[in-house]
Order: structure tokens, then sequence, then C-alpha cells
């Protein structure tokens, strides 16, 4: 390993997270606007849990199975991916239960007869229904109640723990999370499930989770910063290069399994029911991790530079080598801590000290004082 | 500290494979849900009329009674006018079919004689027992059981019936809070014709509300458990009420007040009751009036007016605000006028089949190698402290589950392995939050052994952060929601409390003493080399 790779493995980058940050908003806002657009458009496709729609009840038979079900469905025009298929039994008698999302009467006829061919039975032992969602709406309230519950608790956890603002800032990037995973769905047309629903949930906590780790080390940065004059943008910076490690291992702990599950499970094995669930998973981490690193702590930058504390140094950001300095000695520049200076005078300086420190990138030359002798006795 | 460590290293292991073993000699398994292993599917006929709106009432009351029993995520569906009733893990189908098949009416039952659970069934004929506080007074029955019956009600239980205020007529009686006394010692009341009272538990047991014996003379327990009462036949239903019963402040206290139907079918059969009630004749003789929804006494209220010309009835004790609301809410329930046939059971697949469960199955286990591998290049030697804690946790979590699927009738489904695979992320977060601390250490000069309690330490804080961020929304959706999002709900609060438990009694331990070993104290640990001529001062 040598490079850009080895320095992030040591943790050793100086990348411009803050400084950069209106990419990262910029492209939130449009992926938030087609969210809103294509919900407006086309809306979301509800899966047949949430819908209802018709159920057949057909005998089985040994020319009629499961499988055989399926195939009646794809043969008539119905996907039979969106379709449930299973068998109920009492005692020796079995049936077979079709459930499928609403279709026009002549079609509920043709399909009954169709099963009632293939299974070998009259007509009249097929028997038709309308079926209301195990979904309902009642489920679909509680649940958006105690998310809402949820949201005002953990803001009041973070408000106690951290502070209000970096509630505010996990608070609008968890929403930033469930309009995207949205959007996803709903652009690509993929159908919504209860156990997508959970996934999404699960992303959420994830999600969450994430940007606490990066908070606390913003918020132990920002108490080791205490002393030198640095702006609110660098203890962000230092913290993201921290952190950028654990964030990308901890992001590939969580999507190995997931991927796995998508692409072996759900593609080589064809368990297709496994996809929907695959995809969820899969899009709400990858949301979750852009966003804890591209618009919770970002946006934390932007409250907290408004205080009267960071104002003074607001838009002044440590960079390379400067950003190294501060991560690894926790203390600014030397002139940094002195007064400002003419913009003019400040990119000359930064320029000429990038040149001279170009070298100075690692812990034994940053450090001005020789190590401190190491103390006699016992630890 | 050092044998600290170690205790606490050697009892974690203990647990995890000795719970798992238990798990394993008992034969206990995690049980599927529906969707991967498919149940019992109990089909509900409404018979006689019936208003539409009023199924779906039923249907969430029903939701609401499977969704007590444990945390097995139902399916319910209404198709056209019958409501289906999936539930996993068919092993259970008797005890399924009597939670669903039971009949959600609220009956009005007048009341013969309270006792708690307690039981002397010694007694001799004769003995009574003193008065205890609360004017409770003593009764002989002839069997010789002594019975101490009370004209009133706990705090909270039963309470007293009376006009609502609103009535013509003022209110002349005052709703009088006495109290059983809960140390005297109340031996069984004898249901008639019953056996031989020798235990209440096996009395009850016996009896449930089925048509048959609604209208015969019952012992039914209270809903807190703490009283049994012997009930007479059911005067009226909950039908006499309109479906308007409401909780609210009344003189500071909260009380539950509903309305009369009118007529035949409502003042009617309500007054004739309570006149009977209220003169204590030998069909009611504690003048209490049982409401009784499956089974259970729910309230046992002491009726204070003969006749109720105002057609409001006002129901006061010491309730709390829940209390009162949950009151309202059995009361408009049993109100709904939906009664269902005799429920027919059918077993009913896996929705997603076999096929499914084994690619999930199989892709998991893939995954999890995968994340193993990449630990083992990225953190080397180390890599091996995260395998035994995923093992730790694993252990935990099976014998957890399979505990639950016995006892609380848990099941697996698609969606609580959703909460697990995440789990995954989260419980090796912790060992990177560790591990990325203790990289950064030895890379700038310190030894392992110097950084480890420091980096535990800090890293403990982060963890302990983000973790009761996930046990709050474990929580907050366990108790507002239902089905699959509350089962959900309940692997991440367990996948998040286990990570809790293994960081702490796991990993700190394993670490620590790793940490004083000279094999890795030397040479490239974590992957990092230390560089021991930049050793920092302390920060």
């Amino acid at each position: 390993m040598s490079g850009k790779m080895s320095r992030l493995y040591r943790g050793e980058t100086t990348v411009d997270f803050y400084g950069r940050r209106r990419i990262g908003f910029f492209l939130s806002l449009f992926v938030a606007l087609v969210t809103v657009a294509s919900l407006v458009s086309q809306g979301l496709n509800l899966g047949i849990d949430f819908k209802g729609g018709v159920a057949w009840e057909v005998p089985a038979s040994k020319t009629f199975d499961v499988q055989h079900a399926r195939d009646v469905l794809d043969a008539n025009g119905i996907s039979s991916k969106d379709a449930k298929v299973q068998v109920l039994t009492s005692g020796t008698d079995q049936r077979i239960r079709i459930q499928v999302g609403d279709q026009p009467t002549e079609k509920i006829n043709v399909l009954k007869e169709a099963f009632a061919k293939d299974a070998g039975v009259n007509t009249d032992l097929v028997s038709v229904a309308a079926v209301s969602s195990t979904w309902g709406r009642s489920i679909t309230e509680k649940a958006l109640r105690a998310l809402v519950v949820f949201f005002a608790l953990v803001s009041l956890y973070i408000a106690f723990r951290f502070e209000w603002k970096m509630a505010l800032a996990a608070i609008i990037a968890m929403v930033h999370d469930v309009l995207v995973s949205v959007g996803v769905y709903s652009l690509l047309g993929l159908e919504v499930t209860p156990a997508t629903v959970v996934a999404f949930l699960t992303i959420l906590g994830f999600s969450l989770y994430d940007t606490i780790v990066v908070f606390d080390k913003i918020q132990e940065n920002d108490h080791r910063f205490k002393t030198s004059r640095v702006s609110y943008g660098d203890v962000i910076n230092v913290s993201m290069n921290q952190v950028l490690m654990r964030s990308l291992n901890t992001s590939i702990a969580a999507i190995l399994p997931v991927l796995s599950l998508l692409v072996l499970g759900s593609w080589v094995m064809g368990a297709i029911a496994l996809q929907e669930f695959a995809v969820a998973l899969l899009v709400g981490l990858l949301t979750g991790a852009y966003s804890s690193i591209y618009i919770a702590s970002p946006l934390l930058g932007m409250f907290k530079e408004r205080e009267a504390k960071y104002a003074g140094m607001r838009g002044h950001l440590a960079l390379g080598p400067e950003m190294t300095r501060l991560i690894l000695t926790g203390a600014a520049a030397g002139r940094r801590a002195t007064a400002q200076r003419s913009e003019a005078t400040r990119i000359d300086e930064a320029v000429e000290q990038a040149s001279k420190d170009q070298d100075l990138e690692t812990a034994s030359t940053v450090l001005s004082h020789p190590p401190r002798p190491r103390k006699k006795g016992r630890r | 500290m050092r044998r600290r460590l170690l205790w606490s290293l050697i009892g974690v292991l203990v647990v995890a494979f000795g719970g798992f073993a238990g798990n394993l000699v008992a034969g206990n398994h995690p049980s599927l849900g529906l969707d991967l292993q498919g149940g019992a599917s109990v089909t509900l006929e409404p018979i006689g009329t019936y208003d539409p709106a009023a199924l779906d009432v039923a249907v969430d009351i029903i939701r609401k009674r499977v969704d007590s029993i444990g945390v097995a995520e139902p399916e319910i569906i209404r198709q056209g006018d019958t409501v289906i009733v999936n539930l996993p893990g068919v092993k259970d189908q008797k005890a399924a079919l009597e939670l669903v098949g039971s009949s959600g009416e609220v009956l009005l039952r007048p009341v013969k004689q309270v006792g708690t659970t307690q039981t002397t069934t010694t007694l001799p004929t004769g003995v009574t027992t003193t008065s205890g506080p609360g004017g409770a007074t003593t009764t002989t029955l002839p069997t010789g059981a002594t019975t101490t019956t009370s004209p009133a009600a706990t705090s909270g239980g039963p309470g007293s019936v009376r006009r609502a205020a609103n009535t013509t007529i003022p209110a002349t009686t005052i709703a009088t809070d006495t109290t059983i006394a809960t140390d005297t010692t109340i031996a069984t009341p004898r249901a008639v014709g019953a056996a031989p009272p020798t235990t209440v538990s096996g009395v009850t047991d016996s009896i449930t509300t089925t048509a048959d014996d609604r209208d015969r003379d019952a012992v039914l327990p209270g809903q807190q458990g703490d009283f049994v009462y012997l009930v007479g036949p059911t005067g009226a239903t909950g039908k006499v009420f309109n479906n308007n019963a409401k909780a609210e402040i009344s003189n500071g206290s909260w009380v539950v007040v509903v309305s009369l139907r009118d007529g035949a079918a409502g003042a009617d059969q309500w007054n004739a009751l309570a006149t009977a009630c209220f003169n204590g004749t030998d069909v009611c003789p504690t003048k209490q009036l049982a409401i009784v929804l499956d089974g259970k006494v729910i309230s046992a209220p002491t009726v204070q007016e003969p006749v109720f010309s105002g057609g409001n009835v006002q129901i006061t004790g010491s309730f709390t605000e829940k209390e009162a609301k949950q009151l309202a809410k059995y009361l408009q329930f049993g109100a709904v006028p939906v009664r269902f046939s005799a429920p027919t059971v059918q077993t009913v697949s896996a929705s997603l089949g076999k096929d499914s469960l084994k690619a999930a199955i199989v892709s998991g286990l893939i995954g999890i190698l995968l994340v193993l591998l990449f630990l083992l290049f990225y953190y080397r030697v180390m890599a091996l402290v995260v395998f035994g804690g995923l093992t730790v946790s694993g252990l935990l979590l099976w014998s957890i589950i399979s505990w639950l699927s016995k006892t609380n009738g848990l099941a697996l489904t698609l969606s609580g392995t959703a909460g697990i695979i995440v789990s995954i992320g989260v419980t090796v977060d912790s060992y990177v939050v560790f591990f990325e601390r203790l990289k950064d250490d030895v890379q700038s000069g310190r030894t392992l052994k110097n950084s480890a309690q420091r980096g535990f330490e800090s890293a403990w804080r982060t963890i302990l952060a983000a973790d009761t961020v996930s046990l709050i929304g474990a929580l907050v959706l366990w108790w507002l929601t239902v089905g699959s999002v509350r089962g959900f709900a309940f692997f991440l609060g367990l996948s998040t409390l286990t990570d809790i438990v293994v960081s702490y009694f796991y990993t700190r331990p394993t670490v620590l003493l790793l940490s004083r070993t000279r094999f890795l104290n030397s040479g490239r640990v974590l992957g990092v080399r230390r560089t021991p001529n930049a050793t920092l001062g302390d920060q």
C-alpha cells in the first residue's frame, strides 16, 4: 500500500469536507426535488400487503401446485413476482391460495377458469374474494406516530448528551435519508412491502448511529481545540478525517452482508423476494453513510459558525499540511493563533507555507519539541 | 484488576456457551415467521347482522389481542366479510384458536362474591377472619371456606356506578371508594355446582365465558389477577351502551362516562340489572356489577342508583388516566355489534418459500465470511478478537431467540432478519471505533498496553451514546406500533443490548488482557507500525 491508500489507512488524509459542503448540499437538494417530482407524478408502487387485492382459492391436485399457479398468472399477463401464493392445509384437504393486486372483473373470471382448468376441477370449486390489506391504514398511522415520538425523544437525548444544534443536524440528516430512499423506490418503481418499510427503519437507526459517532468525535475535538483559535470548520474537517476510516470500515462491514444477500441470494440463487428487501437496505446504508458525512456534519458547522465564539474565525480553514498539524498536535500553527490578516497575505503565506511544509507530514517532523522524557517508576 | 478482567471474560463465555448448550439440549430453536415457515390460519365469519365499519374495529381488537400474547407477527386480513388471522408457529394452533376465537363482547354480570386469589382451603367450618380495614365484612360459606366480601372497590379496579351529573335527578349518593383489604386472607369462593374449592386457579382455568356458561354462575379472575369474582348469569351485554364511552375528569378525578341506548335493548336491560344490584337482592348481594371481557372482570363498580333515568352512566373510582381510558375503550369495543361464528383453523404455507429462506441463510453466511475476511485484512491479528466477539454475540442472540420462541411465541421473520443483518454492521462498528483509536495511539508511539485502557474508555463513551439512540428507537417502536414493525423493533433492541453487553464483558477484558502479552506489543499490531521515535506527550 502506498500513496493515497496508505494515508487513508493510517488516518492521515486531509480532505477538506467542510469547504466542499456545497457540493453535498446541492446534490441532496437535487435528489430531494427529483423525489418530490417523482412522488407527485408516479407515486409509490405499494405491494399487495398495503393495497389488498383479489384472492383465489383452488383445490390443490397432482397437476396443480404453487409453481403451476405462478405459471398460470404469468400466462395471463400478471407478474407472478408480485403475487402471494400459499398452500392451505386442513386435515388432508389442500388448497392453493393465490393473492394478487386489484384486477378488473373480466380478468378475475378469466383467471378463475384458467385455474379451474389447470387444476382439473369444476369452476365452482374455485372461490374468489376481495382481500383487504394486511398492512392497514391503522398500522401506517401507528408507525408514523411512533416515528414522530422517536424523533422527538432522540432530539432530546442528543440535545442533552451533546447539544441541540447537533440534534437539529442529525434529524435533518435522517429526514434526508427518508427522502432519498423513498425517491429511489418511487423512481425505479420498486415494490414497497412491509419488509421494505422495516428495512427503512433499520436504516434510519443505522444512519443515526453513524451520525452520533461522528458527532462524538466533533465534540471531543471541540474540547481539544478550546485553547487555540480554530474555526468550527476546522474542527469538523479534523474530526471527519479522523473518523473517515471508521466510517468506511463500518459501512463496508454493514454493506457486505447486504450485498451478498442481493447478488448471491437474489440474483444467483434466484430468491426474488430478497431483492426488494436487499435493495432497500443497500440504498439506505449508502444514503446513511453519505448523509452523516455530507449533510449532518456540514450543517452542524453552519449552525455553529454563527456563534460568537467561532464567528471571528469563520471561513478560515486549515488545509493540507496545516490540517495534518491540527490533527496530530491539536494546536493551530503559530500564526493562525494571532490576529487575522488580509486575504492576500493569508493566501501568499499559505502557498509559501505549503511549499515549505511539503515534507512535514509525519508526526516526527510536525512536532517542534523533542518528546518529553519518559517518567521513571510505576505507570 | 487482571483477575477481574479474567472473570468477566470467563463469565460471558460461560453464559454464551451455556445458554447455547442449554437451548440445544432442551430442543429449543428459533421458530420462523409466517413469511418463512407459514403457520396457523384462523378464519372468522361474522354472523347475524352487523355494521361493516364495526368489522374494522373488530379487526383492531383481534390484532391487539394477538399482539398481547407475545412477540409473534400476526397477519390479519379481511377477505370479503370474513376475517383471516394468520399466526406463525403451527405448534400453538389450539392456543391461537382460543385467543382469536373469544368473543370480544363485554358482558355485564352481577357479582355474588369477591375474593383474592390467595387460598386457604383448610379452614374448618365456622372459622371467621377478623374484619379488615375498610369495613370488610366476613361471610361464612356453607362449605366452611371463609370469604370476605367488601362492598366496593380497590383503587383502579372496581369503582362505583352512578348517574352522570347531567341527569335531571340530583345525584343522591356519593361514590364511596372503600377498599378491599388486600391483607385479609380470603378463602376461595365456591363456584355453584363446581368441585370443592381446592385452588382458585384450578377453578378459573376450567371456566371461560363461552356461550354456554355465560348464563350460569362462574368464577372469573380480575384483570390484575389479584381478585376473583363469583358472578351470576349475564344480565346484559355491552350493547346496552352507545359507542360513545369516554374518559373525562370530573371533580378532580378520572371517570368513565357512557350513554345508554334507548328502549328494551338498552336502558331497560341496564335498569333491571341496576335495580337488582342496588337493592342487594339474592341475584346481586354485593351490589357490585362486573364488567366482563373475555372471561376477565375488568371492573366491578358498586351500583349507586336503582334507575338511571337520564340515560347516562358514570363510573367513578380512583382511576388513573390510563385505566379510565382503557375502561372506556373496552366499553366502546364491547358495544361493537359483531359476533363471529366458531372459527376454523388451517395451516398456511410460507409466503416466501423454502428456496428464499435457504438463499437468505447461505448468502447471509457468505456475507459474514466476507466481513471477517475484510477485518482480517484490515486489523490483522486483532481481527481474531472480532471473530470471538461475533461468535459470542451470535450465541447469545440465538439462545435468547430460541428461548423466547418457546416461551413467548416469538417468530423470526424476514423483517426481523433485517434487524439482525444490519446489527452485524453495528456490532462490528463497536470494534472499529475501539481499534481505530488504538491504532492512532500506537501509531503516535504509545504501546498497546498503554493505550488499551484509555482507548476503551473513550470508545465505550461513543458506543454507549450511539447504542442509547438505537435503544430509544427500539423501545418507542415497540410500544407504539403493531405487527411487523413491532417485531423489527424487538430484534433491534435485542441486538443493541447484546452489543453493549459483549462490548463491556467480552471486548474490554479480551483486548486489555491481550495488550499485556509480549506478542502483541512487538511488531505490527493492528496493521500499523509503532513509531518509537515519535512518542507524543500527553495531550
